[in-house]
């Protein structure tokens, strides 16, 4: 079976290294704003799913997202949004755009990782 | 008439060996019937399942101090995760400014904060300089102006002063952290942490391991990114130099 793919958004480098060190069973494709980060869906068709900041550069978190629930062949993907936007409105914004969880930075990693095994587990036959 | 032969001899030859076997099974047989008379009388059923009651409440307790040391294991790997990677990106480079941004996504991202300043004496004045700073124009306090830092918060001051780490709340501050910053022993600066994010309620005893990690690699970093970023300008300018001297 192949290892699942996670797209990484995020502007901050530290956050890609870190990513790296928490996701080795996953293969991982980095971006670090929103139109990298489409680009890199329409090249990794295959991606299970995306790891997104809100505040980047060029094309922010929500934008990126609105994009990808309007391409079809992108809308099963889940996206989890991970960012230090962490009010009650920030939160509800995030899932009412179609986010599959919301985690405030800083977040503890094994909480993340609840996250991430579960949104990328092969569903029951 | 002859005499009735002898059961055995009557019998083929393999049928004796069979008999034999046959009569140490039969003495086998009784050996354990005597073992299972001699037997202790068996626990009456209320007695068993207290033992096992017991027994089973022994190993869910087994399993619930494997769970919480197995979620100790985790955050511990996940704090020296951090670490190392905030340790790692601060010396991945000599450029002064990736150094600062870095420097900037460690407060952010994995300490919460949300107004922070990074301050440097200046070589040539009693006043700091600040080199790096986010969310600060909603300050109040107005003693970070102009990029500059002249005193006035008494543990920032402190901490410039003798190179000590405070976490808040302090009398007399406003500081959550007021992070030394050193080279080779010597107090050049301090990170001060002012704010930190609303749905973070305070810094955690582990964030302590990352404001010493920034107090000990922080400077030494950017301080190393700023010789090398003057050195490399300088050797530029000499080389155009020579190749100027050169053309002529």
């Amino acid at each position: 079976m192949r290892p699942k793919k996670v797209l990484i958004v995020d502007d901050s480098k530290l956050l890609h290294r870190m990513f790296e060190m928490m996701l080795r069973q996953y293969t991982l494709v980095h971006a670090y704003d929103g139109r990298e980060a489409i680009d890199r869906l329409n090249e990794h068709k295959d991606v299970d799913l995306v790891l997104l900041d809100i505040n980047m550069p060029r094309m922010n978190g929500l934008e990126f997202l609105a994009e990808v629930k309007s391409i079809v062949e992108h809308q099963r993907i889940p996206v989890v949004i991970i960012t230090t936007e962490g009010t009650e409105d920030d939160t509800q914004r995030g899932l009412d755009a179609g986010a599959a969880a919301y985690v405030k930075k800083p977040f503890r990693n094994e909480e993340l990782l609840g996250v991430i095994n579960r949104l990328t587990a092969s569903p029951a036959p | 008439m002859t005499e009735p032969r002898k059961l055995a001899d009557a019998l083929p030859p393999r049928a004796g060996v069979a008999l034999e076997e046959l009569r140490a099974t039969l003495d086998r047989a009784a050996e354990l019937t005597r073992e299972l008379r001699d037997l202790p009388a068996p626990a009456p059923a209320g007695q068993v399942r207290e033992e096992l009651a017991a027994r089973l409440a022994d190993v869910e307790s087994d399993r619930t101090e494997l769970s919480h040391k197995l979620a100790e294991y985790e955050q511990q790997v996940g704090r020296l995760m951090n670490l190392y990677v905030a340790t790692y990106q601060l010396h991945a480079t000599l450029d002064p400014a990736e150094v600062q941004a870095t420097i900037a996504e460690i407060a952010i991202n994995l300490l919460g904060a949300e107004r922070f300043a990074l301050l440097f004496w200046k070589t040539d004045a009693a006043e700091c300089e600040i080199a790096l700073q986010q969310g600060m124009d909603r300050d109040g306090s107005g003693l970070y102006i102009n990029n500059t830092y002249a005193g006035g918060d008494a543990a920032v001051d402190a901490t410039l002063s003798d190179g000590v780490l405070r976490m808040g709340p302090i009398d007399g501050s406003d500081v959550l952290a007021a992070v030394p910053l050193t080279v080779q022993g010597a107090t050049v600066g301090a990170l001060v942490i002012l704010k930190l994010f609303d749905h973070k309620s305070g810094l955690r005893p582990d964030d302590r391991d990352l404001l010493d990690l920034l107090a000990a690699h922080a400077a030494s970093a950017l301080f190393a990114a700023r010789v090398y970023s003057n050195t490399d300008r300088k050797l530029k300018t000499l080389e155009s130099l020579v190749k100027l001297v050169r053309r002529k």
